[in-house]
């Protein structure tokens, strides 16, 4: 049970670090990106491969994981750059796709649907089997913090002020001579960098990785977590995406207590219940549980 | 071989083309790509599969059905969930259609399970033409996709109720203003494309197997002839399917059969790297 319960805040902490690296690039910069899972998948199976199969140390693995992800955002930007939103979002969950498609049929590299098996795990030999996954929920918590402690810094400073201003308005935010494409791409690539660091994490975690966990519906519930969280406001979205994954992962404890429903069952009205929840936030609070925080000059 | 392929993606395209010129016409009001339309094409298939084989009624019957049950949820999601939740962000309403695919989808889910169906058909070897192997079906599905395109031109094209779907995408207000009642024409575009919708379910579950990933398949190529041909323009989205159905076909000759999903992300992407508003759609003012 207690098992259970540090397990899932693990998870949590991905969910919350996939979610702070969407809203730097949606939430605050206004663009689109609905490949979170390819980035995701792409740090998982940077690090899971460099450790596994070229015998790096875990903590240059999972350096490799952001810097790739970082790498392959700033291409997705670049080439995307003239796409209107609605274009980019399927230019993207296409770009996660082919991520995908590529760990399923490439073997050589990273095993296909079998599975990248990873021994590697930072700090492994220290603690014992029940003291590490408390030790990795802590350091799961701690990047938590530290992507929360960046996406706070870039809100807050003058870099931020710019980049709500290409959200707003990109032709204002250009004619003040902002470079919009420059803040884009390196905005777009910060946030992908976050993304990859959170797939490394996880690979070092789960252990096993396989291109089953990166379908486009992980880039969904991110998206669904930064909605109902408040889209702009980093706090809101931490709670987005704890409620997501307490329906998503939560509702497995119901199953414990009472038996009505099969496991399949049981995921189908755990997929239902998010969605019925994001259609209803939306409709009584348009602007999520906590909406962004207006900007207020101070008073000197 | 490249005569059997090419035969395969007109096949394909035909699966394609008339769901593409709903999806195109539903752009028109909506204004955001609705990623649901997946599910109403798997609502469609499930709901012919249970006329037809559960209830035991002839396949004509189950078509009305598959008709009728896409016209039922795409106008109800409208009713319910898009009309309500008009005014917000089109990427906020985009992800809202991918909750009501999931919602849609898992329902059926919930029901059937994710067991592979098929109708209850008689097999048949298939024929040879001109060496060329094509089942009976397939070919029911060739000219019953024709005749259902066509149909949507002429409407579109020389009805006065298709007139005032082409002014109420253009323009609601000034349609409002010219006397077009705006909701009753929203709703009637809704049912339209719904019933395709279901009927493309049919079509689907005829040439496939009939499970609840069908119609999430089918939404990426769909997607990709729509914007092939430029969004709004019905006649472009049949070329787009053509395009899009011979494309994922002949693929297979350089690519892993694997791969093939992923061609239409691939059409897409490069076009809209090259032309970002379709290979024959025109640059919108912005207003």
């Amino acid at each position: 049970m207690s098992a259970y319960l540090v397990a899932m805040a693990t998870y949590v902490g991905f969910f919350m670090i996939l979610a702070l690296a969407l809203n730097l690039q949606w939430g605050m910069t206004g663009m689109v990106n609905f490949g979170i899972a390819g980035f995701y998948a792409l740090g998982a199976y940077a690090s899971g491969i460099l450790t596994a199969k070229a015998g790096w140390p875990v903590g240059f693995g999972m350096l490799a994981g952001a810097a790739v992800g970082a790498a392959a955002g700033a291409l997705v930007a670049l080439l995307s750059v003239r796409l209107r939103d609605d274009f980019l979002a399927i230019v993207t969950l296409g770009f996660a796709e082919v991520v995908r498609l590529i760990c399923l049929n490439e073997d050589w590299l990273t095993e296909g649907p079998r599975g990248l098996k990873i021994d590697a795990r930072p700090f492994g030999s220290v603690f014992g089997r029940e003291d590490y996954a408390l030790f990795y929920l802590a350091l799961v918590a701690t990047a938590v913090l530290a992507v929360f402690a960046v996406a706070e810094a870039i809100r807050r400073s003058p870099y931020g002020r710019v980049l709500r201003a290409i959200r707003e308005d990109d032709v204002v935010a250009s004619v003040l001579g902002k470079d919009v494409l420059v803040f884009r791409v390196a905005t777009f690539a910060i946030g992908a960098m976050f993304m990859g660091l959170a797939g490394a994490l996880f690979a070092h975690f789960i252990q096993n990785i396989s291109p089953y966990t990166f379908l486009p519906t992980v880039s969904i519930f991110i998206w669904m977590s930064v909605i109902v969280g408040g889209a702009g406001n980093n706090k809101g979205l931490l709670v987005g995406a704890g409620v997501v994954m307490l329906i998503l992962e939560g509702s497995r404890f119901l199953n414990d207590f009472i038996r009505v429903l099969d496991a399949e069952k049981l995921s189908s009205i755990r997929i239902i219940l998010i969605g019925v929840l994001l259609i209803v936030i939306l409709r009584f609070r348009p602007s999520g549980l906590m909406p962004e925080e207006k900007f207020k000059p101070t008073s000197d | 071989m490249i005569g059997q392929l090419i035969l395969n993606g007109f096949i394909n395209a035909a699966l394609l083309a008339p769901p593409a010129v709903a999806f195109t016409i539903l752009f028109g009001i909506l204004k955001f790509p609705n990623f649901a339309i997946g599910a109403y094409v798997t609502v469609g298939a499930f709901a012919a599969f249970a006329v037809n084989v559960q209830l035991g009624l002839p396949i004509w019957v189950a078509v009305v059905g598959a008709m009728a049950a896409g016209a039922a949820v795409a106008w109800l999601s409208d009713a319910l969930v898009f009309k309500p939740l008009r005014g917000h962000a089109p990427v906020t309403l985009l992800v809202v259609s991918i909750a009501v695919a999931f919602i849609l989808e898992q329902c059926v889910r919930l029901f059937y399970g994710g067991n592979v169906r098929g109708f209850d058909l008689a097999l048949e070897r298939p024929m040879r033409l001109w060496g060329l192997r094509i089942t009976k079906e397939q070919l029911e599905i060739l000219v019953i996709s024709a005749v259902i395109t066509l149909l949507v031109h002429l409407l579109l094209t020389y009805t006065a109720v298709g007139k005032a779907m082409r002014a109420t995408a253009d323009n609601p207000g000034l349609a409002e203003v010219r006397g077009i009642p705006h909701r009753r024409i929203a709703v009637f575009t809704w049912l339209l494309c719904g019933a395709i919708f279901g009927l493309s379910g049919f079509l689907a579950g005829l040439d496939l197997v009939i499970e609840p990933h069908i119609g999430w398949n089918l939404t990426i190529p769909i997607f990709a002839a729509a914007i092939l041909g430029g969004i709004g323009s019905a006649g472009g989205a049949l070329l787009g399917a053509i395009l899009v159905g011979i494309a994922e076909e002949l693929t297979v000759l350089v690519l892993p059969t694997t791969y093939k999903v992923a061609v239409g992300f691939l059409i897409i992407t490069i076009l809209l790297l090259f032309r970002p508003h379709g290979l024959f759609g025109q640059a919108e003012i912005k207003k």
